[in-house]
């Protein structure tokens, strides 16, 4: 299956893709010689620092025997003091910038090698020290900010003509991960670097513990979540993913805005969990007394809008589920729903293909794109095929007929044995095409096929199990069985499946699609069938595990389906109103913000992911 | 007239009732819940109504008493047997009605009622509807099972729309009195919110889609259907229903912008009774729990949701032109950290760890900015565990944004930019007409026209009091001045009357009234402030500000404490507070202690609550009117009948 790579990946693939210098981009493009015979601070602390008084040197002799970050913290400390010693509080209130970095390497672009912009405005930049090296009488510190990075050029007298001191300060008092502001003039040095000749700089925030020495391939892949602000300091890339994902998003919404929706919020605490099948987050609120849990879809709000005259509305936020953490699988998500009074399913294929494909080009600049070594191509109308047809091009297993069936034998009256017979026929020949199947992870789905209660059940364990892998490129796979789907209209003209579509790109779901069920009178019926499904299901689990207990036994490990649900009756009288025939699309966020930045995790774009 | 219509309503009401009882085997209609909170009021209200209104009908014609192959309606046309039928239940419908009306009569002793007409292919309308709604809604959802038995689907899959209502009003808004465009074709669709028969050939329906609406003049004449089909697919049209029309537009002869049907199809019915549009909805209640009730009556509470919108994507241009990044931060964590309250509490089952729901973005926001995101926001929603009142829900929204090497003062000049352009934008004006005390009640200007005055908190406060506060505002000797003088102005604080909760409130007596129109109180001490940064020329005092506006707070702000070991020790002093029972001291997070030694630069951050600036640009006092699904009291014994108070 192709599945999400292991998280270990991610590193090595860091590592694979800049494999120069291992402090990455912390050293600028001329990387420093030990030759130079220069004073070189990168990310680590424990580079020679000469200080000029005594009491320095012996501060530099302590870093440089010793430097755990605690005795590293402890020094810095006392450089803090220092400055305040000299009036200049290491904690500065402000700066006034006057450019980014990268607007002086756009407006200085054309400056010759070895020249400098005399006649011009002292320019000033701010931003974190990601190297420093000393040279006598010189130090080059590289600085950083939120949209580049420039050299920072330490000639003694000039800066000393400015402001006394200030070399022995760069020298003695200024660390690698120190924030700093500069201004000076803009020059090009001999060696072709954009450098800021400094004529004032000074310490704007002391930084008390040393930036890691080590983070690319950092074994503890953990830690890159944990302290995200460390790993976006560290890692250009990482950086840039969280960029693309906020211009992702604000793709979606100008996209969606140009289209006439309006962007909503509905409630994320609620009383009944509605919209989705799975387990919610529950929670108690004091002062009503009262039990309740948080959203785990926002469809079910969104539509009741719908009913109230909002013809196109969404909603891009965060939904929650109590579930497992996986590469693909955070409880908490960004999804963003759409609806759309008087489109159905057909109008949402064509907005997804907008969408995603606007999307690509915003932070690819392509419509045809690499995830993991695979291109995929967003530039074409993506494939439609039914859910059926998949499973019958993996097995053979003709579900169109195996309903067809199964209804005839229905009509024809009994108590419902030929149904029954045609449903364990089915079952019995998707078990041997699953055990027949060579890849192992397959073979894992058998459990569940062999308890799928109903054909449209069946069919959709058999297209989890042997189809979704097959789903590359971007494929819509549409007419999802009634069963399964129970807020999807039935398909107008054919029997047992519904007009639903999921896309799959990767072999991972992204969206998830309906012509809405607008009939109450249908809806509460399948409401209350899934109601009562999983809640038997789950009494029953709970009989087991107190019979097991009461016997002395074990009880049987948790299901992912431990928890009760229940009919949001309110929606239900919300359609009774009447609800104009609706298009609904949900699209995974966090997901197509992986696709987009070939990242192999979803931690990889949650800035903060949820940790054990 | 008036009296005729209400007599002829009460008989069908009988009759219906009837009908109602005799479709109990339905197992679908018995299935649907019953009568629920809104349609008792909007029955009696819908009732009312109608009783302005008086049936039409016109034509002469005798239904024979047998049906026959060669019979011919009223037009000459064949007649079906089951048009005949149903006919003959009208004509047995207007027998009963004519008994009852005699019988009503007699008893009132009142004029002799005109006979009713119910002859010929009537077209139904408002005014006979049922009035009992538990009868109208078992009646329609029969009417929907009987076209599910036909094997008719009576909610489409599809209907094609061709424009907007409001494009077509644009588009053809300027046509003559009269005019019409027979040659083009349109295709609209919304819900009906009134219908009126004129004679057996013509319907008269307001449609309304997006807040606004045009009329249906549905002729007979001009549809595609013969007169019994049109009379049969008008019939089945309620007050409520979505439906989709494809015909030519045109104005009528007074002028009213219509559409001219020529295919008119049923597409989502309304089940229940809707409220009138003439009354409207006004239980807050009801309005509450069931907003698409309220969004489909009452057309102004369209437009604050509308305003709301506009709101964020105002906040969120104004800071994407500036260079912000928008971002997301969790909504669950281990520590509630970021401000002082008191937060919801969930489990993850699958780790089996406690989180908490976060009260604030703001340590992670920071975060960020020390990751090198010089400039980033998020609007999302916040969660505090406390009760509901006017201002407060207990999930709302804010903004909060983080800009390096900004500090207070880049701030203050930022809000009122940024507060006045967003006034102005959307209100054509700074100056905006505000209730403070809801509608009925006087209103109030607000000039939010820039400059806005700014107030240092404690030399307000002692200007205010004519006092002298002592420089030291963390000795006891303080806390007893403020203490005194809570007591002095009858200004009350519950325990523990910490030094910052008493100044917090001698500060909302004095200081915050005088706030109505915008105005910056600032430098508030450091002890009510953990996480700002201490002033750099008042000692003990803080780069901070808030924003009134109408005694409100609306924003906050400060230059954030990057000292990593100040922040320590005011974290230590929170947890000295939490431990001495003020159980809104905040949390201590460790994390964004060790991520500040990494050093945060100079910082300016901000916070705004959406939902209280949406308050002031709606003219709303009630914070549930600009939350689309305010967090409501469980209802006691299930959904509230207001039809019996």
């Amino acid at each position: 299956m192709l599945n999400a790579k292991p998280l270990l990946d991610a590193p090595q693939r860091l590592r694979r893709l800049r494999p120069v210098v291992s402090h990455g981009r912390l050293v600028i493009g001329r990387a420093v010689k030990p030759a130079d015979k220069a004073e070189v601070q990168t990310a680590a602390d424990g580079a020679k620092k000469p200080g000029k008084d005594g009491a320095k040197k012996q501060d530099n002799k302590v870093a440089q025997s010793a430097s755990s970050p605690e005795e590293i913290r402890d020094i810095r400390l006392k450089k803090a003091e220092d400055l305040r010693g000299q009036g200049l509080e290491p904690y500065a209130y402000g700066f006034d910038r006057t450019h980014f970095t990268k607007d002086l390497q756009e407006l200085y672009a054309e400056l010759p090698a070895g020249a400098e912009d005399e006649g011009a405005v002292p320019v000033a930049v701010a931003g974190r020290v990601v190297a420093k090296r000393v040279m006598g009488k010189l130090a080059f510190l590289s600085l950083r900010d939120d949209k580049g990075q420039i050299q920072l050029y330490v000639d003694r007298n000039r800066l000393d003509a400015c402001q006394p001191d200030g070399f022995s300060a760069v020298k003695g008092l200024v660390d690698v991960g120190d924030i700093v502001g500069c201004s000076g003039t803009v020059k090009r040095t001999e060696k072709g670097e954009l450098s800021v000749v400094a004529t004032g700089l000074r310490v704007l925030t002391k930084s008390l513990l040393p930036l890691p020495d080590k983070w690319h391939g950092l074994s503890d892949v953990e830690k890159r979540y944990r302290q995200r602000y460390l790993d976006l300091i560290m890692t250009a890339e990482v950086r840039d993913t969280f960029r693309a994902r906020s211009r992702i998003i604000s793709t979606l919404r100008r996209q969606l805005e140009e289209r006439g929706f309006i962007e909503v919020e509905t409630p994320v605490l609620e009383s009944v969990a509605g919209g989705a099948d799975a387990r919610p987050f529950r929670t108690f609120h004091n002062s009503l007394g009262r039990d309740l849990t948080l959203r785990i879809a926002t469809e079910l709000h969104l539509k009741r809008l719908v009913v109230g005259g909002f013809e196109r509305v969404f909603e891009l936020g965060r939904v929650f589920r109590n579930e497992g953490l996986s590469s693909r699988h955070n409880p908490e998500f960004t999804s963003v729903e759409i609806y759309q009074a008087f489109a159905d399913y057909n109008d949402m294929m064509t907005l997804t293909e907008e969408l995603i494909r606007a999307c690509a080009l915003e932070v690819r600049g392509s419509a045809q794109v690499s995830y993991q070594g695979v291109p995929i191509d967003f530039s074409q109308p993506f494939r439609r095929v039914t859910m059926a047809e998949l499973v019958r091009e993996a097995t053979g297993l003709d579900f169109e007929e195996k309903m067809a069936a199964a209804r005839e034998a229905a009509a024809a009256g009994g108590d419902g044995g030929g149904a029954a017979a045609v449903l364990e026929e089915t079952r019995a020949a998707a078990e041997a095409a699953i055990l027949a199947h060579p890849d192992k992870e397959v073979r894992k789905s058998l459990a569940k096929v062999r308890s799928a209660p109903s054909l449209g059940h069946l069919l959709n364990e058999l297209f989890e199990a042997v189809g979704e892998a097959g789903c590359v490129q971007p494929t819509f796979v549409c007419e999802h069985p009634l069963e399964i789907s129970p807020l999807a209209k039935p398909h107008r003209t054919k029997p047992g499946v519904t007009e639903r579509f999921e896309l799959f790109i990767y072999g991972r779901e992204h969206a998830n699609a309906f012509s809405e069920l607008t009939d109450p009178v249908d809806q509460r019926t399948r409401f209350e069938a899934q109601v009562a499904r999983h809640n038997a299901a789950f009494a029953e689990r709970q009989k087991a595990k107190l019979e097991a207990q009461a016997a002395g036994q074990e009880a049987p490990a948790d299901s992912e389906d431990e928890y009760e649900v229940a009919l949001d009756s309110d929606f239900i009288t919300a359609l009774e109103y009447g609800m104009p025939p609706t298009g609904g699309l949900g699209i995974g966020v966090d997901r197509l913000v992986m696709l987009l930045t070939d990242s192999p995790s979803i931690r990889d774009v949650i800035a903060f992911p949820t940790m054990n | 007239m008036r009296r005729a219509a209400q007599l002829w309503f009460s008989s069908l009401r009988v009759i219906t009732n009837r009908i109602a009882s005799e479709g109990q085997h339905l197992p679908t209609a018995a299935a649907l819940r019953p009568a629920c909170s809104t349609w008792q009021t909007a029955w009696r209200v819908a009732d009312l109504w109608h009783r302005d209104y008086t049936r039409m009908a016109t034509d002469n014609y005798v239904l024979p008493e047998q049906w026959s192959e060669d019979l011919k309606d009223e037009k000459g046309e064949p007649m079906s047997k089951s048009e005949f039928k149903r006919r003959q239940k009208a004509q047995r419908v207007a027998a009963e009605k004519a008994e009852k009306e005699a019988a009503k009569a007699a008893a009132a002793a009142a004029a002799p009622p005109k006979p009713a007409k119910e002859d010929g292919p009537a077209l139904e309308d408002d005014s006979n509807e049922i009035t009992d709604p538990t009868a109208y809604f078992e009646n329609r959802v029969r009417y929907i099972n009987a076209k599910k038995a036909k094997g008719v689907n009576p909610y489409p899959h599809k209907f094609h729309v061709s424009m907007s209502l409001p494009d077509y009003i644009a588009k053809y808004g300027s046509l003559e009195s009269g005019q019409q465009e027979t040659e083009s074709t349109v295709s609209v669709a919304g819900r009906i919110f009134s219908k009126r028969a004129s004679g057996s050939k013509l319907l008269f329906y307001d449609l309304k889609a997006d807040g606004v609406k045009i009329q249906i003049m549905a002729d007979a004449r001009n549809s595609e259907l013969s007169l019994e089909a049109f009379t049969a697919v008008h019939n089945e049209c309620k007050r409520g229903d979505i439906v989709g029309v494809e015909g030519f537009p045109g104005k009528s002869k007074k002028g009213e912008l219509s559409i001219f049907p020529r295919k008119f199809v049923l597409l989502s019915p309304c089940l229940h009774m809707p409220p009138s549009a003439h009354f409207g909805l006004k239980d807050q209640e009801t309005r509450y729990r069931q907003r698409y009730l309220d969004l489909i009556v009452n057309s102004d509470v369209r437009s604050i949701f509308q305003t709301r919108s506009r709101i964020i994507q105002f906040v969120r241009r104004f800071l994407d032109t500036r260079g912000f990044l928008e971002v997301e931060t969790p909504m669950m964590n281990m520590i509630p950290g970021g401000a002082a309250a008191r937060p919801f509490i969930t489990h993850h089952n699958d780790l089996d760890m406690k989180l908490y729901m976060r009260i604030a973005p703001e340590l992670f926001l920071k975060m960020l900015v020390i990751g090198g995101l010089e400039r980033v926001y998020e609007i999302g929603r916040q969660f505090r565990n406390e009760g509901i009142d006017l201002t407060h829900n207990p999930e709302f929204t804010t903004c909060e944004f983080y800009q390096a090497y900004a500090d207070y003062k880049d701030l203050l000049d930022m809000t009122e930019t940024m507060v006045s352009q967003m006034v102005l934008e959307l209100k054509g004006s700074y100056k905006i007409q505000y209730h403070p005390e809801g509608p009925e009640k006087p209103a109030i200007e607000i000039d939010f026209t820039p400059p806005w005055r700014r107030i240092s908190m404690v030399s307000g406060l002692e200007e205010c009091l004519g006092i002298k506060l002592p420089t030291d505002l963390e000795s006891e000797e303080a806390r007893q001045l403020l203490a005194d003088l809570c007591v002095k102005h009858n200004v009350n604080c519950p325990a523990p009357q910490t030094t910052a909760r008493l100044l917090d409130k001698l500060v909302g007596e004095f200081l915050e009234e005088q706030c109505v129109n915008p105005t910056f109180i600032c430098d508030h001490p450091q002890l009510m402030s953990p996480l700002a940064k201490w002033h750099r020329e008042l000692p003990n005092m803080t780069e901070r500000f808030e924003l009134f506006i109408n005694k409100r707070e609306v924003c906050n702000a400060y230059t954030e404490l990057n000292d990593p070991i100040k922040q320590r020790e005011l974290f230590q002093d929170q947890a000295k507070a939490k431990s001495a029972g003020d159980d809104e001291a905040m949390f201590i997070d460790d994390n964004f202690c060790t991520a500040l030694e990494y050093g945060l630069p100079p910082t300016g951050g901000w916070g705004m609550g959406i939902d209280r600036m949406t308050m002031l640009l709606t003219d709303t006092c009630n914070i549930k009117e600009v939350l689309l699904f305010p967090a409501m009291k469980p209802e006691e014994n299930g959904p509230k009948k207001e039809g019996d108070s």
